[in-house]
């Protein structure tokens, strides 16, 4: 891989690194903030609880959430979890689920983005269709999916693929139609071919950006999770709030919902840590 | 300056423009900001509550009151939107009902009308390439239904029938058009579902068990008529207009089923023909038999209805649905007698 050894563009060396904090010392603030932020959220939940003025069917108890947090994820009284699952069963399933759908829409993405940063043509057949199918919401088409594919994974690893598809491809596109001109007839003028050029200067210099579409696709997928599994998702995370939320079972919808948004934060963070392993060289271009 | 004056220019143009849209927001007709509005929820199964929306009752019955019909799509929504306090009738089926009135819901709703008895309108169908003749065969089999539904209440009633339980089978949630998708495409083995989907499926399958005959072994679903309790104590005449327009629309159902069938047609979206055919196979009550001990009783004496909502409840408690069934007294105290049974012929 050779670095692109272009005088840096002052914007991007202005940017603060990503994902990591200034000092490499442990900084107590960096830690008690959040943790003040979560204890503030609590209290003030347990007031608004405790105040009494909505139905407990709209805000619960944490300690209600809690019981319900256990219930899931234990065999209580002969009932398994949720619906004969256990709560990490139902978000191991979600995540299959997310994972397969995500591997097949990002790869899918980054190479018809490589194809349409590259080529002219291909970009300018592609792009409306493209456009349209990220206007679109899961939602919208999700019956269509069922109709063709059945009700089992395969609609549901595609609504997935489809919801990653399009961010990933559109990073990429524009990610490699940036890479620095100046570069590639460099490349070119000491004789490289045109897949070494794609190789050797536009791909490294792609990269930085393709991750960030590649996260956003993480992300887009993992929020079309409960859509996907709106028609015999469970077991899975997304299927079980459903099914609460027509028993208007609240406890459980927000242990739902819970799991959804910290297993999120820690994928994302996961990503971070790949991405910072992966292209070292993000913003010192 | 002349920048300053073009983004003032800008932010104006943009306020005027929300505040166009916010004007310019598509809704029902005739709402008149000065008369008190009465929120009805509907769901489209055929029933007179669709012949009373159709014709307009209850808009000519209440001139001083703006009539707003929301349609719903399964009961369940219906709980949740009068949890919220945004609904004064709903249109419901029995078992939501029973979940309603348990906990954790308890919500402040009384059962004022019987809109229909489920007969052979909502059934359980096997595909008949699994060559599964009745209940029993059904061991092992993959089974859909809507959960939270009427029909996930009569499935459940049905294999408990049979010498099963839900752990035999392989049980998923679908609504009804879902159901027919996955039918059509072999991906399940037998649905419990109701009109329309029913008839499509029937095409291709066997009906093991009907509603009807559930209702013959003491496991009734009914749809229901429920109002608001602090709305029925605020405006009980109001409440009895609407049981008589439901009355109405019962008397019609019974007596002339081709205007019914046109309106519940038009409703639906389907054709006369194919709407009085559904009409046919549900259980319409007259007013003897509504006002009967059987049904809702007279002021006062509550009837059966209470047991009946009793039972699904106790039926759902068992099933690990509800944490625990209320007594008979709280199902009875969730019956609205008020006027039973001279109010009806008034109208």
């Amino acid at each position: 891989m050779s670095a692109p050894a272009e005088p840096a563009a002052p914007a991007a060396r202005a940017a603060p690194p990503r994902g990591r904090t200034r000092s490499p010392r442990f900084d107590p603030r960096t830690a008690f903030l959040p943790l003040l932020s979560l204890l503030v959220f609590l209290g003030v939940w347990q007031l608004a609880a405790a105040s009494g003025i909505w139905n407990e069917t709209f805000v619960p108890y944490p300690a209600t959430v809690w019981q319900a947090f256990l219930d899931v994820s234990t065999t209580t009284d002969g009932v398994r979890g949720y619906q004969g699952y256990l709560l990490w069963e139902h978000l191991y399933m979600t995540l299959r689920r997310v994972l397969g759908g995500v591997v097949l829409g990002v790869a899918a993405g980054v190479l018809v983005g490589l194809l349409m940063g590259t080529i002219g043509w291909v970009r300018r057949v592609l792009e409306p269709w493209l456009t349209f199918l990220r206007a679109l919401p899961p939602l919208a088409y999700f019956f269509l999916l069922v109709i063709w594919l059945g009700i089992d994974e395969a609609p549901k690893i595609t609504l997935l693929a489809l919801a990653a598809f399009p961010p990933a491809a559109v990073a990429t596109t524009a990610a490699v139609a940036a890479a620095p001109v100046g570069l590639i007839e460099a490349a070119r003028a000491l004789g490289a071919t045109r897949g070494q050029v794609v190789r050797d200067v536009i791909v490294p210099a792609a990269l930085p950006e393709t991750f960030t579409g590649i996260r956003l696709a993480v992300g887009i997928a993992y929020s079309s999770v409960v859509a996907a599994e709106l028609f015999n998702g469970i077991p899975g995370i997304g299927g079980m709030v459903k099914d609460a939320s027509n028993y208007n079972n609240t406890p459980v919808v927000l242990v739902g919902i819970a799991a959804i948004g910290i297993s999120g934060l820690v994928i994302d963070a996961l990503l971070r840590a790949v991405e910072r392993r992966a292209v070292p060289w993000r913003g010192k271009a | 300056m002349i920048t300053r004056f073009r983004r003032t220019g800008v932010v104006a143009a943009l306020l005027t423009g929300l505040a166009l849209l916010a004007g310019c927001a598509i809704g029902p007709a005739g709402q008149d900001a000065d008369r008190p509005t009465i929120r009805l929820a509907y769901q489209t199964f055929p029933s007179g509550d669709l012949v009373v929306k159709h014709n307009g009752w209850l808009e000519e019955a209440l001139p001083d009151y703006n009539i707003r019909w929301t349609k719903f799509d399964s009961g369940a929504d219906i709980n949740t939107a009068f949890v919220a306090g945004e609904i004064d009738f709903g249109a419901i089926g029995s078992s939501p009902v029973a979940r309603g009135l348990s906990d954790p819901l308890n919500i402040p709703y009384q059962v004022a009308f019987v809109l229909d008895v489920a007969g052979d309108n909502e059934a359980l169908v096997a595909r008949n390439e699994t060559g599964v003749t009745d209940v029993t065969g059904l061991r092992g089999k993959r089974i859909a239904t809507a959960f939270a539904s009427t029909s996930h209440y009569s499935l459940l009633a049905a294999l408990q029938g049979a010498g099963l339980t839900a752990a035999d089978v392989d049980l998923i949630d679908l609504q009804p058009q879902a159901s027919l998708a996955a039918w059509e495409r072999g991906d399940v083995d037998a649905v419990y579902t109701w009109l329309p989907t029913l008839d499509e499926l029937r095409a291709t399958g066997t009906t093991l068990i009907t509603s009807r005959e559930l209702a013959a072994e003491g496991k009734p679903t009914l749809d229901l008529g429920v109002v608001s309790r602090q709305f029925a104590d605020q405006n009980p005449e109001v409440v009895d207009a609407w049981r008589q327009v439901q009355a109405r629309a019962l008397d019609t159902v019974r007596d002339d089923p081709q205007a019914a069938a046109q309106a519940v047609a038009a409703e639906i979206g389907t054709t006369p023909e194919d709407a009085a055919a559904q009409l046919k196979q549900g259980v319409f009550l007259s007013q003897e038999e509504l006002t009967s001990a059987d049904w809702l009783g007279t002021d006062g004496a509550p009837g059966n209805v209470a047991q009946n909502l009793q039972s699904a409840a106790a039926f759902l408690a068992e099933q690990k649905q509800i944490p625990s069934a209320p007594d008979l007294a709280t199902f009875q105290d969730a019956v609205y007698t008020k006027g039973l049974p001279d109010v009806l012929a008034a109208g």
